[in-house]
């Protein structure tokens, strides 16, 4: 299967290496001892006793919290190096971490752990807005970020600088209980509305992406945006005073430890994935058709908003399987495109969920298992496109011959039977002025006479090169006219009300006028039915003898040049004639 | 008599104006399309308008749609409708109501102008003409049961003439019979054929016509 592993997937997203197993084990160690550390502090810190409540409940929710962000992130990081989600949960846990620094007896740690206190929570809202892949695209969510961070460091150097927090505040200038009051009601309220914000965003992009979510799980990530929600009423309540804040505290931190696991869930899902790829690769085994590979593809990559586009070298565009061109632009409107290839040449493209960039194995193993399948797909979309193609240009070969038989009848009309017709008058006018003259008069009766000749056969010529009474008249008084010189006797049935379209009524007219002139060289029969009648976005066209059937359907130009101007529209035309059981000749033409 | 034409070629347009000024008709109008004639024919008391069925813009049924119109709206007016084709399905609508004052003739009839002087004439005068190809196709049509074998080649004949519009008279003078023997062969065709004896000579060509296309 050499051909299959070699299609490949571009444009997935830049390859990155994941990180040395050296720096995993040594930001792994980190974490731990960051986690020790946490947990010692908080055991022994006078203040987390005084105002946060049961010391060992502080530590150990402190160590999950560090653990949580450090540990999923470095698995993130690692199965998912082109993602910066794990570095930014990795820089969310020591963040946590360094907080807790707080509670050391030592001046210095206790004043960057104090420095960064309000750093965590916004480190959280960066998190949720930055999943699944670690980057924010919005302008304004990227500028609320910038000012959540200079909001939680530099509003508390401020709070620093204006002596609050006690004596291991090295940064503490001059006593003002009264200014870092305001400023920390100020940043707390800043904060608790920047996560609102945050909660904001996701509510929106949700909406935005109308498509049903990709998967279930993306459910329950939104689900912990409730964690933003928790963050927001804890400041404010720590601000103002308000009931319950110790519960909601805890329940804030089980919370935001939780939030990684699922985070990592959600990003690693392809490993979960596997069943689907599977039922893939077996349904692929079956006889797939082509139409139904993007259903196939769609259940496996769980987007059910997934479409193919084939690339058609031909006729330098994209299509869907029938061959119909597709504007890429159009379709890949908020949606993410993947371009397959297949030993270095162009495939198709894959317009995708922009969530499923993050996971390049599994587009690209699903993409290599249905290798043969896509090119096989491509093929008869362009054999399609092709087939269109050919229509088109018949459709427009006969319409061009047609206009020009249309300006010939009308040449023959206006010119030469219009002049014959003055001269015939001319020679009527004379031959009555020559009273006298008997043998002159039979001349002249004699020359009249060869031009009554020569407009019928004029007519006849004209009427053969395109029926004027069709374009000016419609079908039904032409078939009238057809049908009452039959050569047996038709009943004659028309069910359409307006005009039609012009090739239409031509190829209706031509499919009868055939048809008749064939039961009277070959079917014996001793009567028909021509009908034609308007079916839902049809017009049907069918003539039936009562003669012997058996009609050659091969040989003859007749029925072959018919099929030609029916199908050229679109239509078909079958031809029913069992031997001794007449003849069936229908047409099917669309029609709007 | 008072005659409007409507035909957009000059040359033919023309010699019809001369060839029934001769005759003694008075040309009142001459007209390139139909809106023009339509004009004429509310402003003159017209006895007969002379439609060729394809006029400006289009070419395709200008001519006949103002022939329908005037017979709606002007029934004393006599429209003869000229074309280079004749066809079964036209006459029809021509004729879906009544045969009165209503003409239906190939172009090329023009030039025998006795008759076609005599046609117009007839329209004129509230009568009909139906083109000789009309009628013959109708003849000639397959039918499962035809009643027209009944027929003998003379009876035949009235048929036709019956059939184009001419009244007793103009039989009686083309077949050179009295109009006497002309009336006895009408009620016989009308037995043969099953058909109930009617009024006037328009009303006529109306059954006879129903029953051929039948």
């Amino acid at each position: 299967m050499a051909s299959v592993a070699s299609a490949s997937v571009a444009n997935a997203g830049a390859e990155r290496a994941p990180p040395r197993s050296t720096v995993v084990e040594v930001v792994a160690a980190a974490g731990v001892v960051a986690g020790g550390i946490s947990f010692t502090l908080a055991l022994h810190s006078d203040e987390v006793a005084g105002q946060l409540g049961e010391p060992l409940v502080v530590a150990m929710l402190s160590v999950l919290l560090t653990l949580s962000y450090i540990l999923c992130g470095l698995v993130a990081w690692w199965r998912r190096p082109a993602s910066r989600f794990g570095p930014l949960m990795i820089a969310a846990g020591f963040t946590t971490f360094l907080t807790s620094l707080v509670w050391a007896h030592h001046a210095v740690p206790s004043t960057l752990g104090q420095a960064l206190d309000l750093v965590p929570p916004v480190l959280f809202l960066h998190v949720f807005l930055a999943f699944p892949d670690g980057r924010v695209r919005e302008r304004s969510v990227r500028l609320l970020l910038v000012v959540a961070y200079t909001t939680a460091i530099g509003l508390e150097l401020v709070r620093m600088y204006f002596g609050e927090f006690g004596s291991r505040n090295l940064l503490e200038h001059e006593l003002n209980p009264g200014v870092t009051e305001s400023v920390r009601k100020v940043q707390l309220t800043l904060v608790s509305v920047y996560c609102l914000l945050g909660i904001g965003v996701l509510v929106a992009r949700r909406l935005r992406g109308g498509r049903p979510l990709r998967r279930s799980l993306a459910l329950l990530v939104d689900a912990f945006g409730v964690g933003l929600l928790m963050l927001a009423f804890l400041f404010l309540s720590a601000a103002y005073g308000g009931p319950w804040v110790a519960q909601i505290r805890w329940a804030t931190f089980v919370t935001l430890s939780l939030a990684p696991m699922v985070f990592l869930i959600g990003l690693l899902q392809a490993r979960l994935a596997r069943s689907a790829l599977t039922g893939l690769v077996v349904e692929l085994r079956t006889d797939l058709s082509p139409s139904d590979l993007r259903d196939a593809l769609a259940r496996a990559l769980r987007d059910p908003s997934l479409e193919l586009a084939y690339w058609l070298p031909q006729f330098e565009t994209y299509a869907d399987v029938e061959g119909r061109p597709l504007d890429l632009v159009t379709l890949g409107r908020g949606r993410a495109t993947t371009l397959i290839e297949r030993k270095g040449v162009r495939v198709a493209a894959l317009l995708h969920d922009p969530s499923l960039g993050d996971e390049p194995e599994l587009l690209g193993a699903a993409t290599a298992a249905a290798g043969i399948a896509l090119e096989n797909a491509r093929l008869q979309a362009e054999l399609r496109a092709g087939l269109e193609e050919l229509r088109g240009s018949r459709a427009r070969v006969i319409a061009a011959g047609q206009k020009e038989r249309k300006r010939l009848e009308r040449d023959l009309h206006d010119g030469a039977q219009q002049r014959l017709i003055a001269l015939s008058l001319e020679l009527n006018m004379l031959e009555q002025q020559l009273d006298a003259e008997p043998d002159a008069q039979a001349r002249l009766d004699q020359a009249r006479q060869e031009i009554a000749l020569s407009l019928a056969e004029l007519r006849d010529v004209a009427h053969g090169i395109h029926p004027a009474v069709l374009s000016g008249h419609g079908l039904h008084v032409a078939l009238e006219s057809m049908v009452a010189r039959a050569p047996v006797p038709v009943h004659l049935l028309v069910d359409v009300d307006d005009r039609l379209e012009e090739p239409l009524e031509v190829a209706a007219y031509y499919v009868v006028s055939e048809s008749i002139a064939n039961i009277g060289k070959h079917a014996h029969a001793s009567s028909a039915t021509v009908d034609v009648r308007r079916t839902d976005g049809h017009v049907v066209v069918e003539i039936v003898d009562n003669g012997v059937g058996g009609a050659d359907t091969e040989g003859g130009t007749g029925l072959r040049g018919l099929a030609d101007r029916v199908e050229a529209l679109g239509g078909r035309l079958r031809v029913w004639t069992p031997a001794g059981g007449g003849t069936r000749v229908k047409a099917e033409i669309p029609c709007a | 008599m008072r005659v409007a034409i409507a035909e957009d070629s000059v040359l033919l347009r023309e010699g019809l104006s001369r060839l029934l000024g001769e005759a003694g008709f008075e040309v009142v109008a001459q007209c390139g399309d139909a809106d023009e004639l339509m004009l004429k024919v509310r402003s003159y008391a017209l006895d007969v308008a002379i439609v060729d069925i394809r006029l400006p813009p289009t070419h395709s049924d200008e001519g006949l749609r103002a022939a329908l119109e005037i017979r709606a709206s002007h029934p004393s007016v006599g429209v003869l409708v000229l074309s280079q084709y004749v066809e079964l399905g036209l006459a029809m609508k021509l004729l879906a109501d009544s045969a009165e004052g209503v003409g239906y003739l190939l172009k090329d009839r023009i030039s025998d102008v006795k008759d076609f002087v005599s046609s117009v004439r007839r329209v004129a005068d509230g009568g009909s003409a139906l083109d000789p190809i009309i009628v013959s196709t109708l003849l000639s049509r397959q039918r499962d049961d035809d009643p027209l074998t009944e027929l003998t080649p003379r009876e035949r004949d009235v048929l036709v003439l019956m059939a184009e519009g001419s009244s007793n008279q103009g039989i009686a003078d083309k077949l050179v019979i009295t109009t006497r023997a002309v009336e006895k062969y009408v009620s016989t065709i009308f037995a043969k054929l099953g058909l109930p004896s009617t009024g006037t000579e328009s009303r006529r060509v109306l059954a006879v016509l129903a029953f051929l296309r039948a």
